[in-house]
């Protein structure tokens, strides 16, 4: 039953964060990566992480996603049109910079999936010096200290890459509408 | 199997009770409203009009169901779904009375779960309605529901700070996130230990935040039918229509259940610390009762804010001083 659970989720998720980029739409996309959170929500359940599951509803699903979806609507990419899409745009037509980005994308994905390979393999038996707290990792005290001690760094760099990650959607909506097509009168 | 059946009766009681209490809320509203302006409200169907929402319901269902031009099909039929079902999810753990023992059956606690996590649940579900809101006004494909939908979005994200770090003042003073322990440490019989005479103005926050989270009169910003024809649900109609009023409905009935346990002791009676539970939940239901009431009674009263008021007093008042609160409450809690 729980494994049957775990394989739905994890299918949604995986279609889902699919969807978020493969979606035309913008809204679409935060709409998919909503699900793709909740279904997360969902196996850190099935894991045993009632905290964890609560806290990526509330911060991701209630907070990020709505600022997120918040965005896109004010900068109004909902009404990209297909001619829109198939103008000459620089940022999505220069070959060079599709193919640095695409580097960039390949050498992160690998990294990632390194990391996790070499990470599971550790799965079970915390190393480098971690004690198990004795109540679990979901005992509200145990995690408030992990995450404002050792780990309060790593705590804060995730929160500037979401900031980050705002500012290049501004970044990338602001070229599209300084750069009209010639001919065309700036409003 | 005992166990699942006691747990299933439970959920289809309250659930019901949660519709029903809903159904009445909106006569309520019709029948308040028309006290108020010395009118009749409705008293054609049924005694008193009782029947009306069920007559109100019949007519929604058979109403035709339009879906605008343009507008995505997909996310316009989400929209309502969204608005509803989370507000009804969070009532899951709301605490009702204690133990209850029927016919010799020891049925446990009358609330359908208590999760150590309930609070934070409660938050965290009650959050995503806001995407029923602001998902409907964008899938309308008009500029009046799109509006709405932006104003919602904003201002229930504001007034959520608010609430999230009241609540949090609570739970600090509680130690625990279980909404059932935050009743009991307020269950002893003395009215004085109730949360609202050692947390005043948390309360007084809190309450106002409540008004502005669930869009209600005088912050309903997302609909206000001068400016903005009806706000995110202009193009709905028929059951679709229905679903996003149930929803707010049900999430007014819930931040009034939600404020009696935090701050008025739940279903804690005064004077009588081991209360049978039918009389805990006549005390619960009172308590609650009048909160419902009251966003009634401010609706009819109060004329509407203007909306750079409404982000002046969520982010300048009451975000600074329900910081405040709970750092003064932390410190209490840390020097005591």
């Amino acid at each position: 039953m729980v494994n049957l659970l775990f394989y739905a989720a994890a299918l949604v998720a995986v279609l889902t964060a699919a969807g978020v980029v493969l979606a035309r739409n913008p809204v679409v996309s935060v709409v998919s990566l909503l699900s793709c959170f909740g279904s997360l929500a969902v196996i850190y359940l099935l894991a045993g992480f009632q905290f964890l599951a609560a806290i990526q509803i509330l911060v991701y699903g209630g907070a990020i996603m709505v600022l997120f979806l918040f965005v896109v609507m004010l900068l109004n990419l909902g009404g990209l049109s297909p001619e829109a899409e198939d103008r000459d745009d620089p940022l999505f037509h220069d070959r060079r910079r599709s193919a640095g980005g695409l580097a960039v994308a390949v050498a992160l994905g690998s990294a990632s999936l390194i990391g996790i390979l070499r990470g599971a393999r550790h799965l079970t038996e915390p190393t480098n010096g971690f004690v198990l707290p004795a109540e679990g990792y979901d005992a509200l005290p145990a995690l408030a200290e992990a995450m404002f001690t050792r780990y309060s760094l790593p705590f804060e760099a995730a929160s500037v890459l979401l900031l980050a990650t705002t500012v290049g959607v501004m970044v990338l909506a602001k070229r599209q509408r300084s750069a009209p097509p010639a001919g065309e009168e700036r409003p | 199997m005992n166990d699942f059946l006691i747990i299933l009766i439970k959920t289809c009681v309250i659930y019901g009770g949660l519709i029903g209490a809903a159904a009445l809320m909106t006569l309520a509203e019709r029948k308040f409203s028309a006290w108020m302006q010395l009118r009749y409200g409705p008293n054609r169907v049924g005694p008193w009009g009782l029947l009306q929402p069920l007559a109100d319901g019949v007519k929604f269902i058979f109403k035709e169901e339009l879906c605008p031009d343009g507008a995505n099909p997909w996310i316009f039929r989400l929209a309502p779904i969204l608005s509803a079902v989370p507000a009804m999810l969070t009532v899951a753990v709301i605490p009702f009375a204690g133990d209850v023992t029927l016919f010799g059956v020891d049925c446990g606690n009358l609330s359908i779960t208590d999760l150590d996590i309930g609070t934070l649940f409660l938050v965290a579900i009650g959050g995503l309605s806001v995407y029923g809101v602001i998902l409907g006004g964008w899938a309308s494909n008009s500029k009046y529901s799109l509006l709405g939908g932006l104003r919602a979005s904003a201002q229930m994200i504001s007034y959520e700070l608010s609430l999230i770090m009241i609540i949090l003042c609570i739970v600090a003073m509680t130690g625990s996130l279980d909404l059932r322990a935050i009743t009991e440490s307020q269950n002893t019989g003395n009215p004085l230990s109730w949360n609202v005479f050692s947390q005043p103005l948390a309360f007084v926050i809190f309450v106002i935040a409540t008004f502005a989270e669930t869009n209600r009169h005088p912050f309903d910003f997302a609909e206000c039918e001068p400016e903005l024809v009806a706000g995110f649900h202009t193009e709905y109609s028929s059951m679709k229509f229905a679903l996003f009023f149930l929803g707010e409905y049900c999430a007014m009935i819930v931040m009034a259940c939600l404020t009696t346990t935090l701050f008025l002791g739940g279903y804690s009676v005064p004077f009588w610390e081991d209360a049978p539970w039918f009389i805990e939940l006549g005390s619960f239901c009172a308590k609650a009762g009048f909160f419902a009431f009251l966003f009634i009674w401010v609706r009819w009263t109060l004329p509407r804010f203007r909306f750079d008021q409404l982000m002046h007093l969520g982010w300048k008042v009451f975000l600074p001083l329900a910081l405040a609160n709970l750092l003064v409450t932390g410190a209490v809690i840390s020097l005591a």
